[in-house]
């Protein structure tokens, strides 16, 4: 078989990804660069009162990293963000499994899925606040109720889209039912589903504010109701700038696990 | 000697679309069906587009329900889809996220076997196929040949009794597809596990097969059973000079186009009753 080594495709040219990988991210230090001396200028005429200099808000974001009150509002913040997550991915996942695997039960669920997605969450609030209350309870719910719905769709939809020629296969080599929901259905949609891990986990990060600010004041919420209140605008960037950098890390995290998620498809080897 | 045919196809009838109506209201796409397949045997089933072939396929590997008659392996029991029968798809239906290995293990995996024996049979059937070395690709990145052997292997490795083999050479070039028939040739000879082979060319079926099962369309059913009777194994000699061949190619290339221009919709392209002025010119003088 001497002609099968010429049929196959190159193999990925991780270092030469490497290399790439290393140049944007130099191209991105220096745009970051850029918007921050934009950023400068700008605070110059704006003054510190609208606009604080990043040189401004870099000593009150190492102040406050060193009174602790940072650490323990980001705590605070992420123990919403994350526990309102983690179930938002439990329950979007397993529904939009039994979904898309049950047909009769998905196109049931369908339509009322679709219809809350499209309804603003934040119409919740008052009702989540009666039911739960004003503390982590009904943070966690906000959350919850804000990521849910691009997981279950995205779950669904990946479910939903398997390969049926797969499904056939699997079920001539003998697989019973929940052989192919875990050999088939569930790695052919697991794209999608992280797919849907990165929307909600954006939305997540929303919801945590949103619950932080409409209920119980707590968590960078909180710092950020406190210094926009008092026009400590300075005081104010800081958590800004620590929500940017907690949804950073974790849609890159995310980014990451979606690469290795599609790691079989052609596409994905050919950047 | 075994007399017990390995597929016995009695009487079989086949509806789509009847739901609760009755089988007025359906189509009915196999009549009266009736062969026998024996062990150790290749069988080609060639026929017309729509003729039923792959539904007949299905209902004997169990996929779907028989309609009318029966199906019976080893003379006894109905289909029912597992580790005993291996089913070879067009399209190859290879798990894109899963290595070669991993891919012609799965169906080791289905069945609980144990990950030793996995690997070590998956090993020898990838070897079989010659493409030892290639364990770790994925599907994408092989050649329409090389994946189509690992859907054979992937089959050949749960140690079936019947492969079914639906098209597998369709997709591939004219090249391949005679290298891939050559392979599985050699590949059967070696351990004569009975084949029920899908086919639109003639060539590959007379190549191929013990006997041809030439089937016509609405409703399926079988027109004529044809023997092969050349010598194997085939590959060593000139095998489309010899007078078998030219003469069984020729009747049923006859035969296949007599349906065919039975069929109103290609009636006009060969002639036939039915074709009409503007496509005079595409007549046959
Ligand atoms: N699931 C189905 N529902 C309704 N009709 C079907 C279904 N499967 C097949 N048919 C019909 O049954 C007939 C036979 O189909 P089948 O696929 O078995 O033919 P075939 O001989 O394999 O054709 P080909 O050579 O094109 O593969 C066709 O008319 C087809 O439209
Ligand atoms: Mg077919």
């Amino acid at each position: 078989m001497g002609t099968d080594r010429a049929q196959v495709l190159p193999a990925p040219r991780v270092r030469a990804a490497g290399h790439r990988r290393l140049g944007v991210t130099a191209w991105r230090l220096i745009a970051l660069g850029m918007i921050l001396g934009a950023w400068h200028v700008a605070s110059i005429p704006a003054g510190a009162l609208l606009l604080p200099s990043p040189l401004a808000v870099a000593p009150q974001f190492v102040a406050l990293l060193r009174s602790g009150e940072l650490l323990a509002a980001t705590a605070s913040s992420l123990t919403v963000l994350f526990s309102g997550y983690s179930l938002a991915i439990l329950t979007g996942v397993s529904l939009g499994v039994l979904m898309g695997g049950i047909r009769p039960f998905g196109e049931t669920l369908e339509i009322f899925v679709h219809a809350m997605n499209s309804t603003p969450r934040v119409a919740f609030i008052p009702l989540i606040v009666l039911w739960f209350g004003l503390g982590i309870k009904a943070k966690v719910v906000i959350v919850w109720l804000t990521a849910v719905f691009p997981i279950l769709i995205n779950t669904y939809v990946g479910v939903q889209n398997t390969d049926w020629g797969l499904i056939e296969a699997a079920r001539s080599f003998g697989a019973r039912q929940s052989q192919v929901f875990r050999h088939i259905m569930l790695p052919s949609a697991l794209p999608y589903v992280v797919t849907g891990l990165r929307i909600g986990a954006a939305l997540a990060v929303i919801g945590t504010v949103v619950a932080e600010l409409y209920t119980a004041l707590t968590g960078l919420g909180h710092l950020l109701a406190l210094f926009g209140n008092t026009f400590q605008t300075a005081k104010y960037f800081v958590p800004v700038v620590t929500l940017l950098l907690i949804g950073t890390a974790i849609s890159e995290s995310l980014k990451a696990l979606e690469r290795r998620a599609a790691r079989w498809k052609s596409t994905t080897v050919e950047f | 000697m075994t007399t017990i045919p390995k597929i016995d196809v009695r009487a079989v009838g086949k509806w789509f679309g009847r739901g609760d109506q009755g089988q007025a209201a359906g189509i009915e796409v196999l009549r009266d069906v009736t062969f026998a397949v024996m062990p150790g045997e290749f069988v080609c089933l060639v026929g017309p587009s729509g003729c039923g072939k792959t539904t007949l396929l299905r209902m004997m590997s169990g996929l779907i329900p028989i309609d009318r008659g029966q199906i019976l392996i080893d003379g006894t029991r109905p289909p029912v889809p597992g580790p005993h029968a291996g089913f070879v798809f067009q399209s190859y239906r290879l798990l894109p996220w899963r290595t070669v290995l991993d891919n012609v293990r799965f169906p080791l995996e289905i069945q609980g076997k144990d990950a030793a024996e996995q690997r070590q049979r998956a090993a020898t059937y990838i070897r079989m196929v010659g493409l030892a070395g290639f364990e770790q690709r994925y599907p994408h990145e092989l050649s329409g040949g090389m994946q189509q052997r690992v859907g054979l292997a992937r089959a050949l490795a749960m140690g079936p009794e019947i492969l079914f083999m639906d098209e597998p050479f369709a997709a591939l070039d004219a090249q391949t597809r005679e290298f891939m028939q050559i392979a599985l040739s050699r590949i059967w000879e070696a351990n004569r596990v009975t084949v029920v082979f899908v086919t639109h060319s003639l060539d590959e079926a007379l190549f191929l097969a013990d006997r041809v099962i030439l089937m016509r369309p609405r409703p399926g059913a079988v027109e004529e059973v044809l023997a092969v009777p050349l010598p194997r194994p085939r590959w060593t000699y000139d095998f489309h000079a010899r007078s078998e061949f030219v003469a069984l190619r020729a009747h049923l290339w006859e035969r296949i186009r007599r349906m065919v221009a039975d069929q109103p919709e290609f009636a006009w392209l060969l002639g036939g009753p039915g074709d009409d002025e503007a496509h005079g010119q595409l007549r046959p003088v």
